[in-house]
């Protein structure tokens, strides 16, 4: 018989090496109750990374998981779910993993819909390179590798997941983590894939996207009775409500019901192929070799 | 030579059906028990570039696809210029003279017999109705059929089966057609060529991507990720057509990365796992082939060698990439295997996905242009011969205290426990680590423990390299025919059957020469390698290649030089008789090797 667990018995063994205050600490926590929450066990899931400080993640909480390459989290973790679609499969990572380096992967996986969820810290800045610009970096941002502000625009996650056939697309932000753990916790329950961008202020190197900013910028969508099952209102409220225009919302933007990839493969995924029986037998052998006679 | 056999030849424009005749050919001939060997010879275009097939068809097993074509069928007005200098005097040629001009064609040898057929008079004549030009295919392979006298029954059949969707009038239409060439051919030509006589033994006739997809189903593939990149998309082919009913996951992925760090997560999970691609999808590979090393984790994957670099010739042949393969940042444990011929390319790939489980590392299973696309027949594949070998490896963790994914063991190799196992949880992690699979690269890294750690762990890992060669799971290279030869070639890979026809063919002029092969590139061991090379008196290397990349492999891992090469590298691959010709030539410098 399986306990409930509660968010401390998914404790790693390994204290975070995050900086004091960052906004990682509070994803970690929110993840760890989601999890206990959704009453999980923890070796029925697996947490996999890429690089980047919040990559680091998967070492601090007790599940299984992965800590891969830099941008590369979403193929591994597809891999891994397809070959054990039993387990819940968590991809954490940062913006510069997710939005940058790997955004072809992330693309793909939405329109994909492998049941799956996708948390993004985004702190619109590359922390463990000491600081320079990342794709959600706001226009005009002074970094390290723009001193005279980043001429370039930010990418709009929200929109390019709701283009992108998502069928699972919120934003949490960790110093909120009431509503960050409902939402994560409605990623988990969602069948297909779920994008969650998640403020993760970085208190070291950007003085602009602070939990303070936050805090003043963001709202709550659903307290403004957004229908999350009407596509067109979620592109409206990602596209209106940008960092530019100071009002920020946070919530579950769009979700809905199309098949995930795994019923789209009922027959092969009848049972995990991890499970599945290897090789081939003499009988289908004679049939495979018959095709080249 | 491969005993007595005839050469044929079919060209045309890609669209043509020049794949399709031949396929019906070979299958005829494979069904007779005939061997064939047939290399493709084509352009990166869809349609409107120029295409050929040769094949070597006889009693005996094919290790050349040959020179000069004895029968030859050619379909499109580049074909003459092109072909016929290479048609074997007193050969057959056969065109469609719907295309190509008589006085154009026939001008250029008087010691070749011409015969174009007049498609539309033909069909006109026998009061055939619903034809098609293109349908000038099936009419030439009844006069190629006929020709070699084959059994015409069997592409009757085939025709049957392709056309049967389509009713019973198409199929009537398509035998009628393929009928006419052939009693055409019975009544017109009077030359006789070499008519090869099987053995009544249906064999397999199929390329080497197909040999490979289906060694690596046999071997216990369960999940395919792959991005489309010639010369290795056919493995991607042939494993869609049996994912359902054999229950594998087939996934086109966005990209290269994406195929093999997909690779590396399921293997993580515990499948089998497999991804192919060509020389230059590899190199966005590299990374996350170190990830498996890292990770210890099992990754296949197949590297089809093209021309480079960059894209370089993309449906050429060429053998350079061992370098590629062994490559990577830092040291990482891997095995590199490069099968001979598409029978070898069945077992290497089953062998293969057993290497990466018991050693928990990536293997590359390196194969080429001609051995990928190249059809040619096996006579049987014996999926009895596959053993599925996990190592250290359980579904659940029953051992005591702390679970160490990373335990420091003597052959370097941990127990593996597949994700999922109650109380046994774990990340592997591409950061160094130690035996529980923490991290020790970031705040620790440098500082005394963590640098002990690292020296241990990597250390683990690389011992993993000693371990294949000690367990006595890595081939020495084979030394085929009489020792004591005053020359031996040495190859790897598929240019082995050229090698062997070429010691054929200068055996028959009583010149000996016998044949050092690779099949393991990397790890070599070490003296056992040696003791073979120190067997042969005078060593000449034949690679597919400039740069003469095994013979620097041998350099780096045994401090053996081989100084005398026979190279190709104008995208085609060799020949017995190239080889042979490249050989005079440098053996002129010194006394021939006559014993």
């Amino acid at each position: 018989m399986t306990t409930t667990l509660e968010a401390k018995d998914f404790k790693g063994e390994v204290h975070p090496d995050w900086c004091p205050g960052c906004g990682d600490f509070g994803v970690l926590n929110v993840l760890q109750r989601a999890l206990a929450e959704s009453g999980l066990q923890q070796h029925e899931v697996a947490v996999i990374s890429g690089i980047g400080c919040s990559s680091n993640l998967p070492g601090f909480i007790n599940t299984y998981g992965m800590h891969t390459l830099h941008g590369r989290s979403l193929p591994n973790a597809q891999g891994f779910k397809l070959a054990h679609h039993d387990m819940k499969v968590i991809a954490v990572g940062g913006d510069g993993d997710g939005y940058g380096i790997g955004v072809g992967h992330l693309i793909h996986a939405m329109r994909r819909n492998i049941d799956m969820t996708d948390i993004v810290m985004n702190n619109s800045i590359y922390g463990l390179t000491t600081g320079q610009t990342s794709p959600t970096s706001g226009e005009g941002m002074k970094t390290k590798s723009t001193p005279f502000g980043n001429p370039e625009l930010p990418l709009n996650p929200i929109s390019m997941a709701l283009g992108s056939g998502a069928s699972f697309v919120a934003r949490a932000f960790s110093g909120n983590p009431k509503q960050a753990v409902e939402i994560y916790k409605a990623a988990i329950a969602h069948k297909g894939f779920a994008l969650v961008d998640t403020f993760s202020p970085c208190v070291t190197f950007n003085k602009v996207n602070t939990a303070q900013f936050y805090r003043e910028n963001t709202y709550d969508l659903a307290a403004e009775g957004h229908d999350a099952s009407d596509l067109q209102a979620a592109f409206k409220v990602a596209t209106e409500d940008t960092y530019a225009s100071g009002r920020i919302a946070t919530g579950i933007f769009y979700q809905n019901t199309r098949p995930c990839y795994e019923e789209t493969e009922k027959d092969t995924l009848a049972t995990p192929i991890c499970d599945h029986e290897l090789g081939i037998t003499a009988d289908r052998a004679e049939e495979l070799k018959a095709r080249f006679k | 030579m491969s005993g007595k056999n005839v050469i044929v030849r079919i060209a045309g424009a890609a669209g043509d059906g020049i794949a399709s005749t031949g396929e019906i050919l070979g299958k005829t001939c494979s069904r007779m028990g005939l061997n064939v060997m047939a290399y493709n010879s084509f352009q990166s275009a869809i349609r409107g570039g120029h295409v050929w097939l040769q094949m070597a068809i006889g009693a005996e097993k094919q290790l050349c696809h040959g020179e000069e074509p004895e029968v030859v069928l050619l379909f499109n007005k580049t074909s003459p210029s092109v072909h016929v200098p290479d048609v074997k005097s007193g050969g057959i040629v056969f065109y469609n003279a719907a295309t190509i001009k008589k006085e154009d064609i026939e001008s250029i040898r008087d010691d070749v017999n011409f015969y174009g057929l007049d498609f539309k008079s033909m069909v006109d004549e026998a009061g055939l109705t619903g034809v098609s030009p293109i349908m000038i295919n099936t009419m030439l392979s009844g006069a190629m059929v006929q020709a070699l006298d084959l059994d015409t029954s069997i592409p009757l059949e085939f025709i049957k089966h392709k056309f049967q969707k389509k009713g019973d009038q198409v199929v009537d239409l398509n035998q009628a057609i393929f009928n006419l060439g052939a009693d055409w051919t019975k009544n017109n030509v009077n030359e006789h060529v070499f008519q090869p006589k099987g053995d009544g033994k249906a064999k397999l006739f199929m390329t080497g991507n197909e040999a490979m997809g289906l060694g690596l189903a046999a071997g216990g593939l369960k999940l395919y990720s792959a991005y489309p990149m010639s010369p290795a998309t056919g493995i991607l082919h042939y494993l869609a057509t049996i994912a359902q009913t054999d229950k594998i996951v087939i996934k086109q992925v966005e990209d290269e990365l994406a195929a093999m760090n997909m690779v590396v997560g399921a293997g993580t999970a515990g499948v089998r796992a497999a991804t192919a691609t060509a020389s230059g999808g590899y190199c966005l590979m590299v990374e996350a082939v170190g990830l498996a090393s890292m990770l210890e984790v099992p990754a296949v994957c197949v590297v089809v060698s093209r021309g480079g670099p960059s894209t370089g010739v993309p449906t050429k042949q060429e053998q350079s990439d061992i370098d590629l393969c062994i490559a990577g940042n830092g040291d990482s444990p891997r095995f590199v295997v490069a099968p001979k011929d598409p029978e070898d390319a069945f077992y290497q790939a089953a062998r293969a996905l057993n290497m990466a489980e018991k050693y928990q590392i990536p293997v590359l299973i390196l194969s080429d242009f001609f051995l990928s696309e190249h059809f040619e027949t096996i006579d049987d594949l014996d999926f009895g011969k596959v053993e599925i070998e996990r190592g250290k490896f359980s579904t659940e963790w029953e051992g005591e205290g702390r679970y160490k994914r990373y335990e420091y063991t003597e052959d370097g190799v941990s127990h593996r426990v597949r994700p999922g196992a109650k109380g046994a949880q774990y990340v592997p992690c591409s950061d160094e680590h130690n035996e529980f699979g923490h991290v020790m690269s970031d705040v620790e890294a440098g500082l005394p423990h963590a640098r002990e750690e690292r020296v241990k762990m990597h250390a683990k890992r690389m011992k993993k390299m000693e371990t294949m060669v000690s367990n006595g799971d890595i081939e020495a290279p084979t030394l085929e025919g009489d020792e004591n030869t005053e020359t031996t070639f040495m190859t790897w890979g598929s240019s082995y059957s050229y090698a062997k026809e070429a010691i054929n063919l200068l055996a028959e002029e009583g010149i000996k020469v016998n044949h050092l092969h690779f099949t393991d590139v990397y790890p070599m061991p070490k003296e056992a390698t040696l003791a073979q090379l120190k067997k042969c008196k005078r060593i000449v290397s034949v690679e597919n290649n400039m740069c003469n990349s095994l013979c620097r492999e041998v350099l780096a891992q045994t401090a053996f030089e081989v100084t005398e090469h026979i190279n190709r590298w104008d995208g085609e691959p060799f020949t017995g008789e190239y080889i042979v010709n490249e050989f005079k030539k440098i053996a002129a410098k010194k006394e021939l090797a006559k014993v």
